[in-house]
């Protein structure tokens, strides 16, 4: 027999039955913390789920005439756009917050990263969103194929190629990857499941997780913000201004899908169903990822075939592979930020990657190339173009740090920018001018390093 | 474990052993001449000849030692140029087992007229003599070497000339009316021919002793005339499938110019109206929409030169035939033609049917604007001098030119807003099969021209008009789609946004 409960109507009834009111309570006395510290940052996951969300309903409408196999993928999903009502409004909206998603969830990461957010206790967050990171590309990359249009097609047998670069194992994970040894029906089959069962059950699961962490934490303030002893209550004041948000990221996206139906037209961001795929049709040239695999792509561009006793691919997923550890590590490798002092150079690092992304990204879009793309002077140009952009960009971010954020510290993004100069206006290799750039950040970060241990030696043993 | 390695290292030796002794050792003269040295201290034979030897097999092996110990091959440097050919086996074979070849591949035995060489660098044997030519013969593939037209024994080691009867001989080179007949032996005898090829004709002499060229050669005794080897080649004759081949579709044009540019050559020949034979039609037929597509993009549905005139029966274009010729691929518009007043008005004043209008060689590419009224117009030119007083001419031409030129631009026009409608968002699938359509009515309409009727004309009109009536509808549709899809979106940014306006007043109220 259940207890009474203690309030009336549903929420009495409810309550007799499952104790919500300590729920209740909770979110009642939940606050986000408030302070001189801007909380724009704190609105990027709400916008986040906001989008996924947006994914999850279109995606049901999506499927209920999408039809998986090698003569029914396109079939449907041009009957579903040209014949169905609304249907050309659902895959528009699907496609933009599938990529508003990624834009959003890109700047979540980063200002977490920017504020340290990581910090202790919330090393698990970082871990869990860091890990939703790479599930959301997961969903990018299995979703291109579905519509088995030819551009899908090629992308998706360029793009699992690389797993054959995994050493020892690289030809067996291609073969799981694409049910065989090429690009089958059987891989859409696979990239099906994984899109629409496999990574949304995971994703779900991990979002609770990562929702019941901050939950149970709070958000983070920024390192050494003074923080006002009550913060704004999270039920009704904060939930409003996300709903407001979200509202406004509807109109948005209903925008954009009406004037802007296949995107905006640059590439990697374009979703025009075109030709159905032709497994026999000879792969046409220029063949590029969505634009956020487009860094990765140009960075195995950058490696000659081999290198070290290894192939060039193999050493580039290396170094992405350890890129990306250190990337998942930053709450453990951060001991100023644990001990909640600034920690200046983890904050340039993630500048550094910034820089390092935009330039390989413009790169790939071939931006100020000549009209033969691929000629050697061509490539000169592009190269000499995107560095004066990233340049522009880095003086104009260490610039807005430096006079309005105070930052002292550039070493990272100054070997970022050193490295797209030497580069592309002296003309060196990408690996040699990464490589002379790398040394750069590393004596940048060692030199005083070692002095300050001397220092602390030389404290120690004095009087 | 030591005993297996040993017995395994033994049977490895073994079987080294065996495989070296399997190969039969070149005799000690041909072993010279392999080893011979040149001048620069280097072997004659150089690496890659070498290589080449080492791989041959026993058969191939045994065929030189032979021809070494037998000093029919007695220089390196002839046995050089022999393995520089690197011919596949049964090839090789066919080569080493024919004395006149490797007699007259002899530098040292045979003369410059009659020493068959490699050319390479700065050597450039005559045609008749370049060895590679001779070993990718047509005929030699086949198994039939010099012997086969010139007579003797190949396998003669005393290396004895005997020719066959019909061969002529002295004076051959001034008088060419014997090769006709020559080739004839085996291309004329299809008992001859099935052994090696069924599906080749062996009507080529007939055809050749009635048209002009035969009748130049044989009966006028004019060697300026061609005969086989004029076209074929000689000693280097391949399957006309060969892009190496004289009469190969591109390069039949210039085989004929050979004769038919050369203005000494031509010199004295008219053609039926009296007038001097020109020499300028390699040139206009390069211009020409046919000459283009043969030469410049290698589509071999275009005519060459044979394709109108013929080959072995080669003639020159007569007025009837013309029409036949131009017929062969244009057959809907040569029926239209033929169903025409045109025709029986061209029979009258003794015209070209598709030439008057088209041109013979130099045919250009047709353009709507022929239709349009004025001096530049083909058929104006004709009318205003022929049929003044024919009061259906005129507009009719005018009639063709409006109606294509209006059919035409609302193809590209609606092909322009498809492209605008389809890259916002609409299905544009039923206006493109309309355009296809249109494109066809199009197509239809510019052949139709040659009924020079407007009712027949009209037949391929009609339907176009309508298609442009459809298209433009379904263009309207789709715009109207597209316009509620804008009110929508209003509709709903409206709604949302009231929605908000309450969200941020609840917001204001709250924090107040």
């Amino acid at each position: 027999m259940a207890e009474p409960g203690r309030g009336r109507g549903v929420v009495g009834w409810l309550d007799s039955r499952y104790q919500i009111t300590s729920l209740i309570e909770f979110l009642r006395h939940k606050e986000v913390p408030k302070g001189p510290h801007s909380m724009v940052w704190y609105y990027l996951g709400g916008t986040t789920t906001f989008f996924f969300m947006l994914q999850v309903i279109t995606g049901v409408l999506l499927l209920m005439y999408y039809q998986p196999g090698e003569a029914t993928a396109y079939e449907s999903i041009r009957y579903l756009t040209t014949k169905v009502p609304f249907g050309w409004l659902m895959r528009s909206v699907h496609c933009w917050s599938a990529h508003l998603m990624v834009i959003s969830l890109v700047a979540h990461m980063f200002s977490t990263m920017m504020l340290k957010a990581y910090r202790p206790p919330r090393e698990l967050t970082w871990v869990t969103g860091y890990i939703m990171f790479a599930l959301t590309l997961g969903f990018g990359f299995s979703g291109y194929l579905l519509p088995w249009n030819k551009l899908a097609f090629f992308a998706t047998s360029v793009g699992t190629d690389l797993v054959k670069s995994v050493p020892g194992i690289g030809n067996w994970l291609l073969n799981v990857l694409r049910g065989g040894p090429d690009v089958t029906a059987n891989t859409l089959y696979r990239f099906f499941g994984l899109h629409v069962v496999i990574l949304p059950l995971v994703f779900v699961g991990l979002i609770a997780v990562h929702l019941l962490f901050v939950q149970r934490q709070g958000m983070a303030p920024p390192v050494g913000a003074k923080v006002a002893p009550h913060g704004m209550k999270f039920f009704p004041n904060f939930a409003l201004r996300d709903l407001l948000l979200w509202l406004f990221c509807f109109t948005i996206v209903l925008v954009l899908a009406v004037f802007l139906p296949y995107g905006p037209g640059i590439p990697g961001m374009d979703w025009e169903l075109g030709q159905k795929a032709d497994p026999l049709a000879p792969a046409f040239p220029g063949i590029k990822p969505e634009w956020y695999f487009l860094w990765e792509y140009q960075l195995l561009k950058e490696f000659p075939p081999h290198l070290f006793g290894l192939e060039g691919p193999q050493l580039c997923l290396l170094l992405v592979t350890f890129l990306l550890v250190i990337w998942a590590l930053i709450p453990w490798l951060d001991r100023r930020a644990t001990r909640d002092e600034p920690s200046p150079g983890f904050s340039d690092f993630g500048w550094g990657a910034i820089l390092f992304l935009i330039f390989l990204t413009l790169k790939a879009w071939d931006i100020g190339a000549l009209q033969s793309v691929d000629s050697p002077a061509s490539l000169k140009v592009i190269a000499r173009t995107c560095a004066l952009w990233t340049l522009a960009a880095g003086a104009g971010i260490i610039g807005i740090r430096f006079l309005v954020y105070r930052h002292r510290w550039f070493w990272f993004s100054g070997a970022a920018l050193l490295h797209v100069a030497l580069h592309g206006l002296v003309g060196l290799s990408y690996l040699t001018a990464g490589a002379i750039a790398a040394l750069f950040a590393a004596i940048a970060v060692i030199v005083p390093l070692v002095r300050s241990r001397r220092r602390t030696a030389t404290a120690g043993v004095a009087p | 474990m030591k005993a297996l390695s040993l017995v395994l290292a033994q049977l490895c030796f073994c079987a080294a052993a065996l495989a070296a002794a399997e190969k039969p050792a070149p005799s000690q003269k041909l072993s010279d001449l392999l080893t011979t040295k040149g001048g620069d201290g280097k072997p004659v034979v150089s690496p890659e000849q070498r290589a080449y030897f080492d791989g041959l097999n026993d058969r191939l092996r045994d065929l030189l030692n032979s021809a070494a110990d037998a000093e029919i091959i007695t220089r390196p440097d002839h046995l050089g140029s022999i393995l520089a050919l690197a011919l596949r086996p049964q090839k090789m074979e066919v080569l080493l087992q024919d004395n006149c070849v490797l007699c007259h591949t002899d530098p040292e035995v045979q003369k410059p007229e009659t020493l068959f060489v490699l050319s390479g660098g700065s050597n450039k044997p005559p045609a008749h003599l370049n060895l590679r030519d001779l070993v990718d013969d047509v005929h030699f593939g086949r198994g039939l070497s010099c012997a086969g037209c010139h007579g003797g024994d190949p396998a003669n080691a005393k290396l004895e000339h005997s020719f066959v009867k019909e061969w002529p001989g002295n004076g051959r080179d001034k008088n060419r009316d014997w090769i006709p007949p020559f080739c004839a032996r085996c291309h004329s005898d299809p008992g001859f021919m099935k052994d090696f090829n069924p599906a080749l004709p062996t009507d080529q002499l007939a055809k050749f002793k009635d048209s002009p060229h035969g009748k130049r050669l044989l009966e006028a005794k004019d060697s300026r005339a061609p005969q086989c080897v004029s076209c074929h080649g000689v000693h280097g004759i391949r399957n006309a499938k060969n892009p190496l081949s004289l009469v190969y579709r591109k390069r039949v044009p210039e085989t004929c110019a050979a004769c038919h540019s050369d203005a000494t050559t031509m010199a004295g020949f008219k053609r039926p109206d009296g007038s001097p034979m020109p020499t300028n039609q390699l040139t206009e037929y390069r211009l020409s929409v046919h000459g283009r597509a043969v030469l410049e993009r290698g589509d071999f549905a275009a005519p060459a030169c044979n394709n109108c005139h013929g080959h072995h029966s080669a003639m020159p274009a007569g007025l009837s035939s013309v029409n036949q010729s131009c017929s062969l691929c244009h057959a809907g518009n040569a029926s239209l033609f033929d169903g025409s007043k045109h025709k029986q008005a061209f029979e009258k004043h003794n015209w070209p049917q598709c030439g008057q209008c088209h041109g013979n060689h130099p045919i250009m590419k047709t353009h709507d604007g022929w239709l349009e009224p004025g001096p530049a117009s083909p058929c104006y030119k004709c009318h205003d001098e022929y049929a003044k007083d024919n009061p259906d001419c005129s507009p009719s031409a005018a009639y063709f030119y409006t109606s294509i030129t209006q059919m035409d631009r609302a193809w590209h026009r609606f092909s322009e807003t498809a492209e605008q409608l389809a890259m916002r968002g609409l299905d544009v699938d039923p206006i493109h099969d309309k355009l296809n359509d249109l494109a066809d009515n199009v197509k239809q309409a510019r052949s139709y021209i040659h009924s020079f009727s407007k009712p027949v004309f009209q037949r391929v009109t009609a339907p176009g008009e309508q298609t442009v009536q459809t298209i433009s509808k379904l263009v309207d549709d789709a715009k109207s789609k597209y316009r509620a899809r804008q009110i929508g979106l209003v509709t709903s940014i409206v709604l949302i946004g009231f929605v908000m306006l309450a969200l941020y007043l609840k917001i204001r109220s709250l924090e107040r």
